[in-house]
């Protein structure tokens, strides 16, 4: 639970979004489309879970000609059991909202 | 604004003209201010024209090469993709790859103001990453860099009146860096340690002959205003940061480094015979036919020896490493190498010598303070003014050397026409 408590609501945002499917590979500008988060928040996040393990990383190469490979991102065996720990205490404390999301992604 | 190669061409050529002429302006104002004589009109022309010939010859150089690659991608982008190319490249090296996935993703993105928010965006994000150890760690540094900047003026101006302004600015700008290294989380690179070693020595060796000629001559406060110790600590400062904290793209030749630091090395002995040779020359009482005699022999070791410790490293490193890059890095390391150990070495040699004849290094007699401006002038303003745009032409030659024959153009496949 305290590993829960240092993490800010954006860090779990992007934790239960990248766990909805948690074998498919998300690309960095869909998941700010979809939760309407900016690169200068979504990255640092990205950053500091793969510097912890709990994201894998690939690029993709399979782009059109000319243009460069995507880096694409799903959560590891310890992301995933990070994000049922953080969706069981959503469930105790409620859905994290967008007006919520106002903590550092450091939480700190 | 479009990024063509005509516009480049442009700027290479008319900013080196411009700043020279500003810097000749202002020279030659403050010179008549102090009651100098206007130079002659030739002599102006020369002083006006050849300088920024080298720049301008050197500029050309760079962007001949730098365009087909680099200058060509750049030219390519749109503003928000250069302003996110140059956000990135300001990266540590074990965060590149985050950069390389922000740049990816922007090419995904349409639309120009959706681009321009993408863009500054991910740029924000790669200036404020983590600290090296945290955020205590940075503020903990930053207050011992504040601390050391505020007692370096009264302590070192205690110790060596004159040199106060120097030590603040010296301890500011390098506890900027230390500060800056922590807060990018970037590790020192170190590409080659032992010529790291030779331009850290000859920085060490440049303040603490500053410090002992002040001390010996405490008249020569008055060569060394805030303005030339801000200069002096500038250039020292520079000269440690690339060697220790190199760029990634001057940091990637293994040989460039040393041939560098060699030619500093070999400066630095020719630095010391052309002092004394020229010494002997001035004292010396013989016959008029000899005089004429030995004039080649010192030209040939006062002006072509140094030109060809500058060219010859340039040169060789283009001609091993087989690219203009390896022929640039050389160039860079040998002018930081060089600088701060003519500098050190030309405040003892011209004690040295105003004891024995009263003369200064161009045999005119003068205030032996004079050596510390004559030593900042040359040393750290004409040699790496001119030296590196010399040593730059020196890349160019060794890359057109190297440069693989064009292939023929073979004639394409197919049907073919016959009478």
């Amino acid at each position: 639970m305290n590993r829960f408590r240092r993490r800010s609501a954006q860090t779990t945002t992007v934790v239960l979004a990248l766990a909805e499917e948690p074998t498919a590979w998300r690309y960095g500008a869909e998941l700010c489309r979809r939760l309407d988060l900016r690169p200068g928040s979504m990255y640092p996040i990205l950053m500091r879970l793969a510097d912890r393990g709990l994201l894998e990383t690939t690029w993709d190469s399979g782009v059109p000609a000319g243009r460069p490979p995507r880096h694409r991102y799903r959560l590891s065996g310890s992301g995933r059991a990070l994000a049922t720990e953080l969706a069981a205490a959503s469930a105790t404390t409620g859905p994290v909202r967008r007006g919520d999301l106002t903590v550092g992604w450091q939480g700190r | 604004m479009s990024w063509t190669r005509r516009r480049f061409e442009r700027i290479a050529t008319w900013v080196p003209v411009a700043v020279w002429a500003v810097v000749y302006a202002v020279a030659l104002a403050v010179a008549i201010a102090n009651g100098d004589p206007p130079p002659a009109p030739e002599s102006a022309l020369q002083t006006l024209a050849l300088p920024p010939l080298l720049w301008v010859v050197a500029a050309r150089i760079v962007l001949h090469h730098w365009w087909p690659g680099t200058g060509a991608r750049m030219a390519a982008m749109d503003p928000p993709a250069r302003l996110l190319a140059a956000a990135v490249a300001t990266l540590p090296d074990h965060r590149r790859q985050w950069g390389m996935a922000m740049t990816a993703e922007l090419a995904e993105v349409r639309g120009r103001s959706a681009r321009w928010r993408f863009a500054l965006s991910s740029a924000r994000a790669t200036l404020w990453l983590r600290p090296a150890g945290g955020w205590p760690v940075l503020a903990l540094v930053a207050g011992v860099v504040v601390a050391a900047v505020v007692a370096a003026g009264p302590v070192v101006g205690a110790a060596v009146p004159g040199l106060g302004v120097f030590a603040v600015s010296f301890t500011a700008l390098v506890g900027a860096m230390v500060v800056l290294a922590v807060a990018r989380a970037r590790r020192p690179r170190l590409p080659a340690p032992a010529p790291t070693l030779v331009v850290a020595g000859g920085v060490a060796a440049a303040i603490a002959m500053t410090a002992m000629f002040l001390r010996r001559v405490p008249t020569a406060v008055g060569y060394l205003p805030p303005a030339r110790a801000v200069y002096l600590a500038a250039v020292l400062a520079g000269c440690l940061w690339v060697a220790v904290a190199a760029p990634r793209w001057l940091g990637t030749d293994r040989l460039a480094p040393h041939l560098g630091a060699a030619a500093a090395l070999v400066f630095g002995a020719w630095f010391l015979l052309a002092f004394r040779v020229t010494a002997s020359l001035d004292r010396l009482d013989a016959p008029l036919l000899l005089e004429f005699a030995l004039v080649p022999v010192s030209i040939l070791v006062v002006v072509f020896a140094p030109l060809a410790i500058l060219f010859l490293p340039a040169l060789l490193a283009g001609v091993v490493g087989r690219s203009f890059r390896s022929g640039v890095q050389a160039a860079v390391w040998t002018v930081i190498a060089t600088a701060p150990l003519a500098y050190a070495l030309w405040l003892p040699e011209g004690l040295r010598r105003h004891a024995i004849d009263g003369a200064l290094f161009d045999g005119a007699l003068g205030p032996v303070g004079a050596t510390l401006g004559d030593a900042m002038v040359f040393s750290l303003g004409a040699l790496p003014a001119f030296g590196l745009p010399f040593a730059v032409i020196a890349a160019g030659v060794a890359a057109a050397i190297t440069r693989p024959p064009a292939v023929a153009q073979a004639p394409p496949d197919g049907p073919t026409t016959s009478r």
